[in-house]
């Protein structure tokens, strides 16, 4: 298979290093006219600068650049290939989104898939195996804080300016913990949000703070931020029978701490010595293969042709939906303030 | 790989109190005296590295060797297999007699060891996607779990089978009816069976690929263990004639063609068992900073045991992995 990546940033060259490592792979060209060839592995092939994008040489295209690139080259992927990835966020906003979803519509045999690795990562798979009948009950309410410190060039990078991502951390990381709570409740509505600039002065959010429900009633509350100092993954689900903490990320830095699982089962005074002090038990995991699956179920897809199981239109959909209804709310005040 | 560390709490006397162990302890090294005293064969090499096995102690004259790779202990005599198993049956019975301490204290054992064994055999099946599974047991009979296993409605049947005979004749049990076990168990199996990779040998024939293996076991690199050594009363053959480090167990399963799912220490008496023995005998030699921790509160005691647990260093050890191919 012959892998067309567009964008070498951050995450272009994690989806490229799996790429590398998987066996149907036989051919990556990188496209990235930002990136100097000198400085590179001479074992990434980096297409020349100024010379078309090479689509007929591709079986299929990752998309992997700036958010205000995304939604362009998406389009004209489906169109040229028939096989996208695209990176998280699918598009600066829901207009750019439904230009993405229309054509995939307009090629009933393309093959699309989105960057949403969270719904992968260990702590999240096991949470999702311990919630229902038989485990701990059906959920509850669900509650969860992302968040980042920024660092000095925080402001300098193009993940915050407006016309290039279209939105602050909300969309940026926030999208990740909504995928999350559409995973365990469906799609959901907006019920309320809050977002300040308040620190970075970057004309985007960086901080969120978004309650939301399910069709049956079910709550959930996001804090997405770029202001939490010390680096924050926390998902707290709470169940009829019992409660699930994920924290901490597998992440390549570390920074958001070890991944682990708490799972704690609801005793009330007939059970348990202390009322309100369960005995919890905590997974502690060691290994992340949510890349490696993510992009593996990717190819499996186009090599079978079928759609893929993984960051699915549907999916994105919902987040994308979710993320239009907040800013729809809630970018006056951010306006107003910086005024 | 997962680690699982647990907040459940209770105390030695609700499981395996230190006084009256003395009783059921002398019965064992009796016994295995007694089965050493025909014909034996002295183990010469590591099961899990092939390293030639050190001298190490003895355990009431009993000998024990380790492992100079992995740091393992081995009982350095052993009779005839069919010897072995005879022996194995025998202290399995007195652990269901009166002479024993396990009856009066069923109650108990069932809340704080039965019980949270089958929740954890219940959640690694429910993290893997795997529901009603076929189960192999493999335990020297009569088995004390059969039962629990049996009445808990979670596996679609339970074949138990004699350890012995699964390591040593490698025949498929006819309880299987042909069929492959989907999940099977080796509940401390690998510390008092004579041929720890037979026995491996004879579960992974019966897994179908995919099955997952539960093992617990008492490891030598676990706080207790590591402070005790073979001063330690729970540490006694037939019960114990193997004692793996973690880092062996876990070798002796990839050996073998499994994929680790879960290594965890999750144990919560390695601070009391200790103390335990530091208090019938102030005499065992133990370093200035165990003395402190053993005379600080509870809550420092209570720290340190998660600690033990989270790291990966108590001695109670516990295991799934999956069949490759």
């Amino acid at each position: 298979m012959r892998c067309l990546l567009l964008g070498y940033g951050y995450m272009g060259r994690i989806r490229h290093q799996v790429l590398r490592q998987h066996p149907q792979v036989k051919e990556i060209i990188v496209v990235d006219p930002g990136v100097d060839p000198a400085a590179l592995d001479p074992a990434v092939r980096l297409w020349p600068k100024g010379k078309e994008i090479p689509w007929d040489q591709a079986d299929a295209v990752l998309v992997c650049t700036p958010n205000n690139l995304t939604a362009e080259l998406c389009i004209e992927g489906l169109r040229r290939c028939g096989r996208v990835f695209c990176e998280k966020p699918p598009g600066r906003n829901w207009e750019e989104f439904s230009g993405i979803a229309q054509a995939a519509q307009q090629r009933p045999d393309s093959i699309l898939a989105f960057g949403l690795n969270h719904r992968l990562h260990p702590a999240i798979e096991a949470a999702k195996a311990m919630v229902g009948a038989g485990g701990l009950g059906e959920v509850l309410y669900v509650k969860g804080t992302y968040g980042k410190s920024g660092g000095l060039r925080y402001r300098e990078s193009w993940r915050n300016k407006q016309e290039i991502s279209g939105g602050g951390i909300l969309l940026d990381q926030g999208i990740h913990m909504l995928d999350l709570f559409c995973f365990f409740l469906g799609p959901l509505e907006v019920v309320d949000a809050v977002l300040v600039d308040s620190f970075w002065r970057c004309e985007v959010e960086d901080n969120a703070f978004v309650l939301l429900k399910s069709p049956n009633g079910i709550p959930a509350f996001l804090h997405s931020s770029a202001t939490l100092w010390k680096h924050t993954f926390r998902l707290e689900i709470g169940c009829r029978d019992g409660y699930l903490i994920a924290s901490g990320l597998l992440s390549k830095t570390g920074s958001y701490g070890r991944e682990q699982l708490v799972i704690g089962r609801r005793q009330f005074e007939d059970e348990a010595f202390a009322l309100g002090n369960p005995r919890e038990e905590i997974i502690q995991f060691d290994r992340d293969e949510s890349w490696e699956k993510e992009v593996n179920e990717f190819l499996q897809a186009v090599t079978e042709g079928r759609p893929p199981r993984y960051g699915t239109l549907e999916a994105a959909a919902n987040v994308m939906a979710i993320i239009r209804d907040v800013y729809r709310l809630q970018k006056p005040e951010i306006s107003e303030r910086k005024v | 790989m997962r680690s699982v560390q647990t907040q459940q709490r209770f105390e030695l006397s609700s499981v395996k109190p230190f006084e009256r162990l003395a009783q059921y302890r002398k019965i064992c090294l009796d016994e295995t005296r007694r089965a050493l005293s025909g014909p034996v064969t002295r183990r010469e090499k590591s099961p899990v590295s092939g390293a030639p096995l050190e001298p190490f102690g003895d355990v009431e004259g009993l000998e024990y060797l380790r492992c100079p790779e992995t740091n393992s202990l081995f009982l350095a005599q052993l009779p005839a297999w069919a010897e072995w198993a005879k022996l194995l049956e025998a202290v399995g019975r007195v652990r269901q007699s009166p002479q024993a301490f396990h009856l009066d204290l069923e109650q108990s054992r069932v809340e704080n060891v039965y019980l949270p064994k089958l929740e954890w055999i219940q959640e690694a099946l429910r993290l893997q996607g795997m529901a009603s599974p076929i189960l192999l047991e493999a335990a020297s009979p009569p088995s004390t779990f059969g039962r629990f296993l049996q009445q808990n409605g979670m596996f679609a049947d339970v074949v138990t089978v004699d350890e012995m005979k699964l390591a040593h004749l490698r025949e498929t049990p006819a309880a299987l009816k042909g069929r492959k076990a989907q999940a099977a168990l080796l509940l401390e199996s690998l510390d008092r069976i004579d041929d720890p990779q037979g026995l491996i040998g004879g579960v992974r024939a019966n897994l179908g690929g995919g099955g997952l293996l539960f093992v617990t076991s008492l490891v030598a690199s676990g706080f207790d263990m590591a402070v005790l050594g073979l001063r330690n009363r729970y540490f006694y053959p037939p019960d114990r004639a193997n004692c793996f480090t973690l880092r062996a167990l876990t070798a002796l399963l990839e050996h073998a063609g499994f994929e680790l799912i879960e290594v965890s220490t999750p144990g919560v008496l390695d601070v009391e068992i200790v103390e335990s023995h530091l208090k019938a005998d102030p005499a065992i030699p133990v370093t200035g900073f165990e003395k402190e921790l053993i005379a600080s509160d509870r809550e420092i005691r209570s720290a340190f045991q998660a600690f033990l647990q989270e790291k990966g260093l108590s001695s109670f050890a516990r295991l799934v992995a999956r069949k490759k191919g």
